[in-house]
């Protein structure tokens, strides 16, 4: 018995896979439910209500998905480049860090403040991305492992400030920065919904409209296929990887911005809950496609919103993380189902065909 | 030297112990060309089992065991996933940290403060534990602690000197030649996946037991990429690794002793400093000469037998 590479994954095949693995994924996480107690049903009847069911929960859900959308498309841009970003969280948080600064320190007129917060969002977020490109172009250093650490030294930095020259001197409990004023906060679209999520989508937009129609796109999509290619044609790889993490960063940074000037006003530990890992889930699962990132920020904020609904029920929000990461897995697996089936015997002439249809 | 730092190194190298398991362990993987992201989820649940474990048995080393178990079964997952499904290493190990946080919160949520009344027995080393200041930070120390220097000798010897562990560095090198020269590559990546998960897992569980004396909520707190970082920063090498390890434990040690004594030096800056470290390590490295920073050729990428390039 062993695994063999298909030619083509038929389109119905396409379509089952992934249904098929987050009903598993519900599945099994049900019985880890069951184990604690807990009716299955009634958590995932609570969960999609929480997240669906109402107006509320529209908005909830809505409000969890545009930092998804932007940390998920700051990996899935890059990766059509062949580079791995996973340092939204930290880039996340410099650009939240930034835009506090600007709120606290610069006090701009009227409505440039808030454009000047996410500008310096932008900027700070392209600025901490650079920090890993640039050992990658000049040294050829992983930038898996700076971008990785980089996140570290973000959120400790970012702990230092709400602890120390920032901080809320009332603060009691868990430490958080003085508040940003008021009218750097993001225009609300319904009662608990900012502008934030346009944003979101319109930089999704932005971003599908230079993948897919321009020539930028088409370099892009040349860098990643391997540096062969772009060496022959004479593309200048190494300003290219500059602007394309610089650029993911950027997107990520705003998330932190839009984060605090939408949600929490304030600088604070929990701005960042895990948006940057959970970005690079959403990029994997969307298989870089601009559309995925979007559809999968929003159910991959749906379970977050439905989280913390079950958790107000008193079903532990390591629950939902262990359903998120059940589902995941069995998501990932099934990408394997489409690239491969099971053969019986060597079946070596099978194998040579697959690969000639490829 | 005084009692302060005497009791702060001696501590420093309790709190390096479960980094240098967990790094060697991880060593282990990325040397085949498994990167495996989800040390921390593997630490997790490592901890939470064998925290429970002697809870139930007060038994520390069965408690080891079951963290061992436990870990491998991560690693057995892991090693799945990314060799015979040869999904993407990053998204699995992504995935498997939360797993592992998610379950062991879950699954933890009854022990969450309660107190394990043993302890690891201190055992001098005859002789060398009688000497001044090194006696007390080295050699008084538990066989957990011994067992984890002696392992980076191992592992050392054995990578370096051995013809297995020459097959092994093959398979991370250049899995087809490996593959092409008679190397089972998949039984390898297999064997040192949950070879690294097991030893997470011990890490984790001497982490609660010996280090945090608690079991808590995501109590490893960003061990697990700390252990990461050190095989990065080690450049691969195995003794190198203890040696940071080591560094790294007194930065965990002085954390705590200064907060003990009160002194208002900001937290977060002290936690920032491994990353930092590792960053500034690599850094000289490559300027210097340029041999840091790279690591097994393939690390990260699956290996498929039927795609030959």
């Amino acid at each position: 018995m062993r695994l063999e590479r298909r030619a083509q994954a038929s389109r119905r095949l396409g379509l089952t896979v992934p249904i098929v693995a987050v009903l598993l994924g519900l599945a099994v996480g049900g019985l880890v439910i069951r184990l604690g107690g807990t009716d299955p049903l009634l958590a995932y009847r609570t969960l999609f209500a929480a997240a669906f069911g109402s107006m509320e929960g529209w908005q909830a859900t809505l409000t969890q998905a545009a930092p998804l959308m932007l940390t998920g498309l700051a990996v899935a841009l890059p990766a059509r480049m062949g580079l791995w970003n996973i340092g939204g969280e930290g880039q996340l948080t410099m650009g939240a860090v930034a835009a506090t600064w600007v709120a606290l320190y610069e006090p701009l007129p009227g409505w440039l403040l808030p454009v000047g917060m996410l500008l310096a969002a932008f900027a700070a977020g392209a600025v901490w991305a650079l920090i890993a490109a640039v050992p990658r172009g000049i040294l050829g250093l992983n930038e898996i492992i700076v971008t990785l650490f980089l996140n570290y030294i973000a959120v400790d930095f970012m702990g230092f400030l709400v602890n120390g020259p920032w901080g809320d001197k009332s603060a009691i409990g868990f430490a958080y920065s003085r508040a940003i004023p008021n009218r750097a906060d993001l225009p609300m679209l319904a009662p608990s919904l900012s502008i934030g999520v346009l944003i979101a989508f319109a930089v999704a937009l932005v971003a599908g409209w230079i993948v897919n129609r321009t020539p930028a796109g088409m370099t892009m999509r040349l860098v990643g296929s391997g540096t062969h290619v772009s060496c022959y044609l004479g593309l200048p790889i190494r300003r290219l990887t500059a602007i394309g993490f610089g650029g993911s960063g950027a997107i990520a940074g705003l998330a932190g911005a839009i984060q605090l000037m939408g949600v929490t006003q304030r600088l604070e530990p929990g701005i960042s809950s895990n948006y940057g890992y959970c970005g690079i889930l959403v990029a994997f699962l969307a298989a870089e496609s601009i559309t995925g990132v979007v559809v999968g920020a929003i159910i991959y904020g749906a379970l977050i919103v439905g989280g913390l609904a079950l958790q107000g029920a008193g079903v532990p929000f390591d629950i939902s993380l262990v359903v998120q990461a059940l589902t995941i897995l069995f998501l990932v697996s099934g990408q394997a189902a489409l690239r491969y089936r099971i053969a019986m015997g060597r079946g070596a002439g099978a194998a040579a065909i697959a690969r000639a249809g490829r | 030297m005084n009692g302060f730092w005497v009791q702060t190194l001696h501590q420093a190298v309790i709190a390096g112990t479960p980094l240098a398991l967990a790094g060697l362990g991880e060593l282990l993987a990325e040397t085949v060309g498994v990167l495996n992201l989800g040390v921390e989820g593997m630490m997790l649940i490592g901890a939470v089992t064998a925290y429970a474990t002697a809870l139930v048995t007060g038994n520390l080393w069965i408690a080891l065991t079951a963290g061992a178990l436990a870990g491998s079964l991560f690693g057995l997952l892991h090693a799945f996933l990314t060799v015979t499904l040869r999904v993407n290493q990053i998204a699995i190990g992504l995935t498997l940290v939360f797993l592992g946080a998610g379950l062991s919160g879950y699954a933890g949520q009854s022990i969450a403060g309660a107190p394990v009344a043993q302890s690891f027995e201190t055992v001098a080393i005859p002789g060398f534990g009688a000497l001044p200041v090194v006696g007390p930070i080295l050699f008084r120390q538990d066989w957990v602690v011994y067992g984890a220097g002696l392992l980076g000798v191992a592992v050392w010897v054995f990578l370096r000197f051995t013809a297995t562990g020459l097959n092994l560095r093959a398979t991370g090198e250049d899995p087809a030649a490996a593959d092409a020269a008679g190397v089972p590559v998949v039984a390898i990546r297999y064997l040192a996946t949950i070879a690294g998960g097991a030893l997470a897992g011990v890490a984790g569980g001497y982490f609660s037991l010996a280090v945090a004396h608690a079991w808590a909520d995501q109590i490893t707190g960003g061990q697990g990429w700390i252990a990461l970082s050190l095989v990065i920063a080690s450049n691969w090498k195995p003794l190198r690794l203890i040696c940071f390890s080591l560094l790294f434990g007194i930065v965990d040690s002085l954390y705590f002793s200064l907060q003990a004594l009160g002194t208002d030096f900001p937290s977060s800056i002290l936690a920032m400093v491994p990353y930092v470290f590792t960053l500034v390590v690599l850094a000289i490295g490559i300027a210097w000469r340029k041999e840091l920073g790279v690591g097994p050729a393939m690390l990260g990428r699956p290996y498929d037998r039927e795609e030959r390039i």
